[in-house]
């Protein structure tokens, strides 16, 4: 199977965190950034209809997104900050303030509430050090409560920056967090099996 | 029915009557035709997008299994439609006892309150008690603009003011941010609103979310008096409501007229029009008659009845006819045309205004609607009564009769009309360089009295007395009417109808047209006298 | 990860026969497996004819509203010179539904050839297909297909060689349920914020950029193929006459084996929790099944002899929905159940209409209220008296979605929310 990117395909992110230091600065005038940039618009009739991919790329770079780079994305699409503004906090996945190094999120919706999510969340609380949504003081976690991540059959789920954790068990949350801790990013090996 | 293409009406009934509207016309305004305002938050008629999300507009219609919006639905032939169904009753009071889940209660410190879309639907669905036993949502409060406080607690989130902005000013920089409960709105992080046609944020805000930061707290909306006006802020002339207290403007707000501002006013009109509050007044009449034996001496002050005699005795005693005039280009029409009944009879031909001249903005949705160069609201109506757009500071050094209307005289040096033989002075204030006025004759600001102005394009519009104006000051064309009466020249006139007749007979502008007939809309002068007039001001006034 | 599945009940795995095998994610594989063949067939058929054999084999959208396929595509406009768009609506994001994600990530190229016959059935020049933002490893795999096909001529210009073009294009969500909702999609796909609108404008007649477009589950166009290749007889040979075909199954809860399963449509709802799923872990009977995804009504441990088709589940005063049952055992908090159900609501509203911004909040807080043994009697008349006021009022279902489980607990599980009741003082006398 090819490894090659199709030219006219916008692909999925990893989350990056490691790249942070190569995007320090205006992130669409990187080579990936105009790449990234140029591939979205060639997909959609509208610039505006990249708005979605574009924040995405820009959060898979540097985990998050703040105001400036939300100014960037408008300029790079011709829309204003503010609009960028509006769709970046109405849509849940994009992080507005920082996030830890692995970004932890527990389903507690139906499902998994049969499954005693909560104990699992509170769970990663505990070992994590944490209150829910704060980057710890190491800077290693944050962990929230998530909606519906879809996978319920499979409760408690729970994603890892990009990575889904299945049918984890309040009891494997020591071993998952340490896990996590002894990697520098959310990488393949990052804990727990799916 | 017709089945051959578009038709151009439709007949449908609405709570019993039966109506005949313009195809494509929805239900919401075809209920109007029939006296029926059906409850709406997010409808507004001068905003082209209808989301439809407010959800307070819905009715019934027969065959439908669901309550429609009216604000979306288009009228059809052989509708029925119910507004004041069971269900329609229900579901509108579902809506306020819904919105009234988090809104807060603050309605006695709430600027809105008495005008309040929210508070107004309440009473009328008998509200006045809540099942909401729950903690509400804490929001607070937010700058929009510098001169714009959002209260997010009292927010129906009915978008109104994103949508005004977005697609009436096409300026997309207020937004609904979050979503759910947590919605508001907001501007861009660290900026605020720049736009200035923002203030009609305010105005379309159908509860106290939005308030102008000058306003708040200032009066209660049942303490306030209103009055129709016209702003005078530049030739455009848009038709305005203006609220006082106490004799003071305490807010101004734009009034509906398709042919002018649609629903909507400049942010610098609004303004300008607030600080007319502002200054000291001119408030007796002034003359200079000396203590027993005639002129000459200090200005002193006297009673009208004093001054008008001693004016037109001064008058009639001039010598050969000729001098010079300046005047406001704010004067009224009336104001205008008694002054150059006046001049006439004083021999004084051009009459020297000064237009000073501004920055401009266009709504872009609205082409009439803009906020032109000049600054004066009636350029076009000095045109009409021999008016002569100048530059520079006034001239005042002629002889003979020197009049001035209201020309605060920005400019004139010491000697200003020192050389004329009468000097006559009528303005709203007391300028040092009428210094040398023979008489001073207070007069009332627009707001003060009642008259027309002319507009960019020739509208004549009416604008309404909104305050009593201060000491013994009376409109310009009541006091001129007076000195002419003595000159043997017509009546005094008391109101504004006699004199605004006496115009119309005689300035061929304003043939036709009565002031019952221009009513609250206005009228076009008459064509050819409004085109002849197209030059008055800059040529920038008829663009 | 439980595939492939034990099930001692007759599962019919036809859409997800390849599901598990690694292969079949790779074009040779699933060439291998007959893969593309449908696609090669469409060619040679008209778009009508593709939509004449869908209509008959009476498949139903299986995203939920269970809307005839074939009949949504026929509304497409003809020849009207204006771009028409597919979109695959692969957010899914309902509560108990999790089979869209299998169809991806194991056959990433079904669900392509699906989108292209599809695209073809309405004129399409482009499918965009929605996946949810967090399915980040579903959506790299759906990715390497769609590379695949652009490379081998199975996408883009010219497909198959013939004449005929279209595009694919995977577009990420980012954490919105709303934009499950047609309208709410392709706003969100155009940049927006993913707002229901209110129809009409209908999406084929003015959809995603205005022009015509049709949305569809990602498992609706994953039966395309099948249907195309076996015929509309083949696929009627399953399920009813109003309920065609054979259907994913998400089962999940309190469940020995929970995962997803293929079964013919009109099966008992109690053999698919009991036999398939191995009934309850804890061996204790079953309370309560959500059958269709969390916005569908209540059943009780006694009503689930119904038959597992969309008028069956009607019938029972429930929903096929998204064929999603959330089974609950016998020591389940039904209060805590619906108070988890409804914050997800609330949670997502989208905040246009009163009802549903104000609403799904209140009904939270209220079970808040009620779970903390706060609850008042009167508590339970605001909740019926809500469920009516959110009902069919708004701009989408959203609202409706939890007056379904929130009304229909309260009709069968009364008791649940009374027991939670504050002890009131009773006058004496």
């Amino acid at each position: 199977m090819s490894r090659r990117i199709h030219p006219a395909v916008v692909p999925a992110q990893p989350f990056q965190l490691t790249a942070r230091e190569t995007f320090d600065g205006p992130i669409f005038e990187t080579e990936e950034g105009k790449h990234r940039l140029e591939a979205a618009l060639s997909r959609y009739p509208t610039k505006q209809a990249a708005l979605l991919p574009m924040l995405g790329f820009v959060q898979s770079v540097k985990g998050w997104i703040e105001p400036a780079d939300m100014v960037e994305v408008a300029e790079a699409l011709d829309l204003t900050p503010a609009y960028v503004h509006s769709i970046a906090t109405f849509y849940t996945m994009y992080n507005k303030h920082p996030v830890g190094r692995h970004f932890v999120q527990v389903c507690t919706n139906i499902s998994c509430h049969l499954n005693r999510a909560e104990e699992v969340l509170h769970r990663f609380l505990a070992e994590t050090g944490t209150r829910e949504g704060e980057v710890s003081a190491d800077g290693e976690f944050t962990v929230i409560e998530a909606e519906c991540l879809g996978a319920c059959g499979f409760a408690t789920v729970v994603q890892v920056n990009d990575r889904y954790l299945e049918d984890v068990t309040p009891d494997c949350v020591p071993e998952i967090v340490e896990n996590l801790r002894g990697t520098r990013n959310g990488g393949p090996d990052a804990g727990g099996d799916a | 029915m017709a089945e051959n293409g578009a038709k151009a009406t439709v007949t449908l009934e609405i709570d019993g009557v039966e109506v005949t509207v313009p195809s494509g016309t929805r239900v919401i305004e075809a209920a109007e035709h029939v006296g029926v305002v059906v409850p709406r938050y997010c409808y507004h008629p001068g905003i082209p997008t209808r989301p439809a999300q407010c959800r307070m507009c819905l009715v019934e219609v027969e065959g439908r299994p669901k309550l429609e919006p009216s604000c979306t639905l288009q009228a059809a032939d052989d509708m029925v439609v119910n507004t004041a169904s069971d269900t329609a009753r229900t579901a509108r009071q579902s809506v306020i006892e819904f919105l009234l889940v988090n809104h807060p209660l603050d309605c006695p410190i709430c600027d809105a309150a008495g005008q309040c879309m929210l508070q107004d639907y309440a009473y009328v669905t008998n509200q006045l008690e809540s099942r909401v036993d729950e903690p509400k949502r804490i929001m607070g409060r937010d700058r929009i603009s510098d001169d714009i406080l959002y209260f997010a607690d009292r927010c129906v989130i009915c978008t109104r003011c994103v949508r005004f902005m977005r697609d009436v000013a096409e300026d997309d920089s207020l937004i609904v941010a979050q979503r759910g409960d947590k919605a508001y709105i907001d501007t861009f992080p660290g900026r605020e609103l720049d736009n200035p046609f923002q203030g009609n944020i305010v105005d379309v805000c159908p509860v106290g979310a939005l308030v102008h930061e000058d306003f708040v707290f200032k009066a209660r909306s049942w303490d306030m008096d209103a009055a129709a006006s016209v702003c005078p802020g530049c030739p455009t002339g848009c038709n305005v409501t203006i609220d006082t207290k106490e004799n003071q403007i305490v807010r101004v707000k734009p009034r509906h007229n398709a042919a002018v501002n649609s629903w909507w006013m400049c942010d610098y009109g609004r303004k300008h029009l607030v600080m007319t509050n502002r200054g000291v007044r001119a408030e007796l009449p002034l003359i200079r008659a000396g203590g027993g034996d005639g002129d000459g001496g200090e200005l002193r002050p006297v009673d009208w009845a004093t001054a008008l005699d001693w004016v037109a005795e001064k008058i009639g005693t001039l010598g050969a006819p000729g001098g010079s005039a300046v005047v406001s280009p704010d004067a009224s029409n009336e104001n205008l045309f008694y002054l150059r009944t006046l001049l006439d009879r004083l021999g004084v031909g051009d009459a020297d205004f000064r237009v000073p001249q501004g920055e401009t903005a266009e709504l872009p949705t609205v082409p009439t609607l803009k906020l032109r160069a000049d600054r004066a609201a009636n350029a076009i109506g000095a045109g009409f009564f021999g008016g002569r757009s100048v530059d520079g500071p006034p001239n005042g050094s002629a002889g003979g009769a020197l009049v001035v209307l209201d020309d605060e005289l920005e400019g004139a040096g010491e000697d200003f009309g020192a050389s004329a033989d009468f000097f006559l002075y009528l303005g709203t204030r007391l300028p040092g360089a009428a210094r040398n006025a023979d008489a001073v004759l207070p007069i009332a600001t627009f707001a003060e009295m009642d008259g027309t102005f002319t507009n960019f394009e020739g509208r004549v519009q009416r604008f309404h007395q909104a305050l009593r104006p201060p000491g013994l000051a009376r409109p310009a064309w009541m006091v001129l009417s007076r000195v002419l009466a003595r000159l043997g020249d017509g009546e005094a006139v008391d109101d504004v109808r006699g004199a605004f007749e006496r115009m119309a007979a005689q300035a061929p502008a304003f043939a036709g047209l009565t002031w019952d007939g221009i009513g609250l809309k206005g009228a076009p002068a008459a064509g050819s006298a409004a085109e002849a007039a197209g030059v008055a001001g800059s040529a920038e006034a008829g663009a | 990860m439980s595939f492939p599945h034990g099930s001692d009940l007759e599962t019919t795995t036809r859409l997800s026969r390849h599901q598990g095998e690694a292969e079949a994610r790779t074009l040779e594989g699933w060439r291998a497996r007959g893969g593309y063949e449908a696609l090669r067939r469409s060619l040679d058929m008209s778009p009508a004819e593709i939509t004449e054999v869908v209509k008959a084999s009476g498949l139903r959208g299986r995203g939920g509203a269970g809307f005839p396929t074939g009949l949504k595509w026929s509304f497409m406009p003809k020849d009207d010179g204006k771009p028409h768009y597919l979109c695959c609506n692969a957010d899914e994001s309902e509560p108990g539904a999790f089979k869209d994600r299998e169809v991806i990530r194991w056959t990433p190229h079904l669900l392509i050839e699906g989108c292209l016959i599809a695209s073809r059935a309405i004129g399409a020049e482009h499918a965009y297909i929605y996946v949810r933002g967090e399915f980040f490893e579903e959506t790299q795999v759906l990715n390497a297909a769609v590379v695949e096909a652009y490379e081998n001529g199975l996408a883009g210009e010219g497909i198959l060689g013939s004449s005929w073009s279209c595009d694919v294009t995977i577009h990420a969500g980012a954490g919105a349920y709303i934009a499950g909702e047609e309208t709410g999609l392709m706003n969100s796909l155009m940049g927006n914020r993913a707002e229901p609108w209110a129809k009409p404008p209908f999406p084929a007649q003015a959809g995603a950029f205005g022009m015509p477009t049709t949305v569809n589950n990602v498992e609706t166009l994953a039966a395309v193929p099948m249907i195309l290749e076996n015929g509309a007889d083949w696929y009627r040979q399953w399920g009813s006459e109003e309920s065609p075909g054979t259907k994913l199954w998400s089962c999940s809860g309190h469940l020995v084996r929970p995962g997803n399963y293929e079964f013919a449509l009109g099966l008992p709802l109690s053999d698919i929790i009991f036999d398939a799923c191995g009934g309850t872990p804890s061996g204790k009977p079953v309370k309560a099944v959500i059958p269709g995804g969390s916005s569908t009504a209540f059943l009780t441990g006694d009503e689930l002899d119904c038959a597992t088709t969309y008028e069956g589940l009607a019938e029972a005063g429930s929903a096929l929905g998204t064929a999603s049952p959330i089974v609950m055992d016998e020591d389940t908090d039904i209060v805590a159940a619906m108070r988890r159900i409804a914050q997800f609501y609330a949670h997502e509203s989208c905040g246009q209409c009163v009802q549903c911004r104000e609403g799904t909040s209140w009904v939270v807080r209220i079970l808040q209220r009620i779970e903390a043994g706060d609850g008042r009697p009167a508590d339970i008349d605001t909740l019926y008296e809500l469920c009516e006021q959110m009902t069919g009022r708004t701009i989408c279902v959203l609202a409706d979605s939890v007056v379904f489980p929130l009304e229909s607990s309260l009709d069968k599980f009364r008791a649940d929310y009374e027991a939670r009741m504050k002890p009131t003082l009773v006058a004496a006398g």
